[in-house]
């Protein structure tokens, strides 16, 4: 028996070797390779473009390979960063959304980016009391109202022109306005236009079952149920299809998605902000956050400085021009909005107009508890199983157990 | 795709098949010498060689990973403690008794996800085994186009699940789902069913799309069943002027349960533990939809609770081994294990 | 009432015929209907996925989805990956499952029930479990980003399944056989392999679909095993297509359907052999 596990070590060993060939990477003349992942998505053309900058990078930095993972989801790239981590064999840089910050830092997988860059140069990032922990990339990745100049010329400035409009708009083949409606992500504007938020000061105790939040439930329902300006049941690509097919005068998007209607409408496209809550006069509130860069822990010295180099070659100023012009999303290099596309496209003038109104979203762990206990009970409301009033109360409930869950 | 890369993968391949080779070459070698010549049982060399590969790999790859599950069952793990988990048999106590006092997710307890877990498996399988018994019979009687209704009938199952379960989301689409566009066209507007919303339709859905992808496998195995079947035995029953109901009740059924048996278990197994389905027709997370195989997964991987998910699988892979052990005591099944 | 060899259940009223094709009629729809809608996805121009028509081949069908999918260049490199992953997988499964099987269905060892409840329980064990684990595993061997890597777990996995289907149909063969040879002087290896291994073939293709369907369409493990885009198989091929709000339907069915017509030859090809090869083991003299 002895033997065997001895022989078994040695196969072991053996395949370690073999291996230890094709992927020691730091090798000693200077060359390093190093992998980024990405939730960059090919369907909108922003995976490609990541690809041509990957190819012009390693075009100018010879030493330098880069190997690019595309995830598919953020949910994806997050699990398995976390099990990469855990493993010990982790990309060296993660381009993603900003939220991830709040589980990877709970869980001391990221670096402080304090040494790599100047910070002061960023719109503003993650930042604790031990340091910053994310780069930038662009800012936004916000909701806005997005219009079609051809159905409407004028967009709402209030909810309560909104419903008159969409009323006066939806008829058999034609909606007023189409949005992601079960996802908690396009509720959170309504909410904060409600004078809601979903934790309390201390940044972390969630605060659903409020008055505000039942307000602004009612309203959504409302949208679907009373006024019916809104389709019955709507995801994001029944949402972005019915728009794009001229069978939606409005739709509430992101940043991410103006460079595609753009190609589709031009000139015809309008974008300005979702309309003021006629019942508070406030704005609703959508989410800001934006496309970070964050550098794993322990990976090694030559990676890092390669990956700080990558970096760099992101958040330079052509690069972030390029991405104002290609995709409409607002820069993180503070530099770059003097891109003469963000004064003059009323496209970009729009985005920018909704984002002074946008609420950074928390980069915390409890998110992610919040962002559960809303979801399903959002779709039960707008199904009318269940009262706003109750839905809030499961809501708060639910969030407070998935915190427990995960201390 | 280019030249390289085949050749780069194809000598990857090669390089790795012979090492496996030499390895077990010299494993085999190992075993037979001990064999004779340490334990002096020359006799029982072949048995061990045989089994030494299968042994080592399912220990490697299997035994390990199922210790390691074990030992983090043992912690506290999770992303406050992710890096530096502590362990011992406190925390083992404390998850399993998580497991069964405290909410799972974050509505349902344990007791409410094993029915529908329960519910979901009995479902399952029982339309699995009618509907694969009734096609069998027609397609084992003398009908018209028998290869080419075969040939279809079994589409299902030779599909990758990844795109049939997308294709049926899409067809539980609200507006553009195959299904609400019928309800639409027949009865209005009004007869549109949320079948991603509402917590029972979407158990419904659910339910359609595995029952469509898991019938072919039953009806394959009750047509190799009825063909085992002599047909002397129906002749006699003919004779003595049984009708074609109670055949099937006397005679088929009784005849195919022995070869059904085992089948039906792996069923229940693969039903019971059956992730894909459960976790893409449910879009919105609803809990209503999650079995405990679902409810697992986002323990470990959305909540990130290593220590206490440990816990749980070893719970869930326990009540499945006590359904399968009782299963297969009352059908007689258990004497594959034993002969 | 004729008298012939026919067995009697096969001679149906002409109603009962009819009821039996109307059966098979509606199952067969039903069962072609999801897998037309998507070949109509596959066809249909640009990104309209969504449709309310119920029109199998759009009124403006194109092949720009498949030409366009083709055309990238790597759509081959998934097949090609995924096909070399899965037939050396069914390979190495089925070869260590073939021996271990036998082993365990001609002899009476220690252990050997232990063994065989063992197996049993691997199928119970939540798949999501062991990708955790197995990672680490690979690490730790740096098989990472190998193909040597995801073959040896998929191997592996497959393997007690064809364990369970190969024993009990070993179990079938009498033993008679093989104690003729032995008396005539064979080794037992040589008894092995000329006389049972080809009396076994539906039973080997039934473990040989088995072991290909499940590495073919795996693709958890194979998403952090394989990060490399030019290691991907089929399944994170087509993932790539997907995005976190927008995905190229078009394209993605189109890969499809081109992914399921080997596999759906496949099955076509040893169908014959399923029928017998997965209940003849359960079949008990």
């Amino acid at each position: 028996m002895k033997k065997a596990i001895l022989f078994i070590l040695t196969v072991l060993m053996s395949f370690q070797f073999l291996s230890a060939n094709s992927n020691t990477e730091a090798a000693s003349d200077g060359n390093v390779s190093i992998e980024m992942w990405t939730k960059e998505g090919d369907a909108d053309g922003t995976l490609q473009w990541t690809m041509a900058l990957i190819e012009q990078f390693m075009a100018e930095n010879p030493t330098i390979t880069v190997e690019v993972v595309k995830k598919t989801t953020v949910d994806e790239l997050r699990e398995d960063f976390q099990t990469a981590s855990l493993a010990g064999e982790t990309p060296d840089l993660l381009w993603t959304v900003s939220d991830h910050a709040g589980p990877f830092l709970t869980a001391d997988l990221i670096q402080s980016v304090d040494g790599l860059v100047d910070l002061s140069k960023f719109v503003e990032t993650v930042t604790t009391a031990e340091g910053s922990w994310a780069v930038p990339m662009s800012s936004g990745n916000h909701l806005m109202l997005i219009y079609n100049k051809d159905l409407i010329q004028t967009p709402p400035t209030t909810t309560d022109e909104l419903i008159a409009m969409g009323t006066e708009l939806t008829t058999d083949d034609m909606y007023g306005l189409v949005y992601n409606q079960t996802e908690p992500f396009w509720f959170v504007p309504w909410l904060g236009g409600f004078n809601g938020k979903v934790f309390a000061a201390d940044g972390v105790t969630p605060t659903l079952n409020t008055k505000e939040m039942v307000n602004a439930l009612q309203f959504v329902s409302d949208l679907k149920n009373k006024y019916a300006i809104v389709p019955q049941e709507c995801d994001y690509n029944a949402a972005d299809t019915l728009f794009k097919e001229g069978k939606a005068a409005m739709i509430i998007n992101g940043d991410w998605s103006l460079g595609d209607y753009e190609k589709l409408f031009g000139d015809k496209l309008g974008v300005t902000r979702i309309p003021m809550v006629s019942a508070t006069k406030k704005w609703p509130a959508p989410y800001t956050a934006g496309i970070y860069l964050m550098v794993p822990k322990d990976i090694d010295a030559a990676k890092a400085k390669a990956a700080a180099k990558l970096i760099e070659f992101f958040t330079s100023k052509d690069v972030q021009y390029s991405q104002v012009n290609d995709f409409n999303r607002l820069p993180g290099l503070k530099a770059a909005y003097d891109a003469p596309k963000i004064k003059e496209s009323s496209i970009l003038k729009g985005s920018s107009y909704q984002l002074e109104v946008g609420t950074p979203m928390p980069t915390v762990l409890e998110m992610r508890a919040v962002w559960d206990g809303i979801k399903p009970e959002l779709a039960q409301v707008l199904a009318g199983n269940i009262s706003p009033a109750d839905a809030a109360e499961l809501m708060q409930e639910s969030a407070v157990a998935g915190i427990a869950a995960q201390q | 795709m280019s030249f390289e890369i085949v050749a780069k993968s194809l000598s990857q391949i090669g390089i790795t098949l012979a090492l496996i080779l030499i390895a077990f070459g010299i494993v085999e070698a190992v075993i037979f010498l001990v064999y004779n010549k340490v334990l002096k049982a020359g006799d029982k060399a072949l048995t061990g060689m045989l089994l030494a590969p299968a042994v080592i790999g399912l220990f490697l790859l299997i035994v390990i990973p199922l210790i390691y599950e074990l030992v983090l069952s043992f912690s506290n793990m999770n992303l406050h403690h992710f890096k530096d988990p502590s362990f011992g048999i406190t925390y083992f106590f404390d998850n399993i008794k998580r497991v069964f006092t405290t909410k799972i997710l974050k509505k349902m307890t344990f007791w409410p996800l094993l029915f529908q877990t329960v519910l979901w498996t009995a479902i399952q399988v029982t339309f699995h085994v009618v509907l694969g018994l009734m096609l069998a019979l027609i397609l084992n009687s003398k009908i018209r186009f028998k290869e080419l209704y075969k040939g279809i009938l079994i589409l299902p199952w030779a599909m990758p699940p990844v795109i049939s379960g997308l294709t049926w989301r899409g067809e539980f689409h609200s507006e553009y789902g195959f299904f609400n566009i019928i309800l639409r066209r027949l009865f209005g507007d009004a007869a549109a069913i949320p079948w991603m919303t509402d917590g029972f339709w979407n158990f419904v859905a659910m339910n359609i799309t595995n029952i469509w992808m898991g019938v072919p496998f039953m009806m394959v195995i009750c047509l190799g069943a009825l063909q085992g079947v002599p047909s002397e035995y129906y002749e006699a029953a003919a004779m003595d002027g049984a009708g074609k109901g109670t055949r099937l009740f006397q005679i088929t059924i009784p005849l195919i349960k022995p070869v059904l048996a085992p089948s039906v278990m792996l069923g229940i197994i693969w039903t019971f533990n059956n992730f894909n389905v459960p976790y893409f027709i449910n879009q919105f997370m609803l809990e209503t939809s999650d079995i405990l195989v679902t409810a697992l997964y986002r323990a470990a991987f959305t909540y990130n609770q290593y220590g206490f998910a440990a816990a749980f699988a070893l719970v869930i892979f326990f009540i499945l081994f006590g359904i399968s052990i009782i299963y297969m005591k009352k059908t007689g099944a258990l004497k594959a294990v034993g002969d | 009432m004729k008298k012939n060899s026919t067995p009697l259940i096969q001679q149906d009223t002409l109603i009962e015929s009819i009821i039996k094709q109307i059966v098979m009629i509606v199952f067969s729809v039903v069962t072609i209907f999801p897998i037309l809608r998507i070949i109509s996805v596959s066809l249909r121009p640009g990104d309209r996925l969504l449709s309310t028509s119920l029109r199998i081949i759009p009124l403006d069908a194109t092949w720009d989805n498949y030409i366009t999918l083709i055309s990238n260049g790597k759509f081959f490199l998934w097949i090609w990956n995924s096909a070399i992953i899965t037939l050396i997988t069914a390979v190495i499964g089925l070869s260590i499952a073939a021996f271990s099987a036998y082993a365990v269905s001609r002899w009476k060892f220690r252990g050997r029930s232990a063994l065989l409840l063992f197996l049993l329980g691997t199928q119970m064990i939540p798949a999501a479990m062991l990708i955790i684990p197995l990672f680490i595993i690979a690490t730790k061997l740096s098989l990472v980003n190998t193909y040597s890597g995801i073959i040896l777990a998929y191997s592996v996995q497959a393997v007690p399944f064809s364990i369970w289907i190969l024993k009990g149909y070993y179990d079938t063969i009498p033993r008679s056989l093989e104690e003729a040879a032995e008396i005539d002087g064979a080794p037992k290896m040589y008894i092995f392999f000329k006389i049972i291994l080809p009396l076994t073939l539906p039973a080997l293709a039934v473990a040989f679909l088995f072991n290909f369907m499940s590495s073919w369409n795996e693709f958890m493990l194979a998403s952090i095993m394989l990060r490399k885009s030019t290691m991907h198989p089929w399944t994170l091929g087509l993932r790539d297509l997907q995005g976190q709000y927008q995905t190229a339907w078009g394209q993605y069915s189109a890969g499809s359907v081109l992914i399921s017509i080997p596999v759906v030859f496949l099955f076509y090809k040893s169908s014959r052999f399923l029928v017998s090869g997965l209940t003849m083991g359960s079949v008990k003299e």
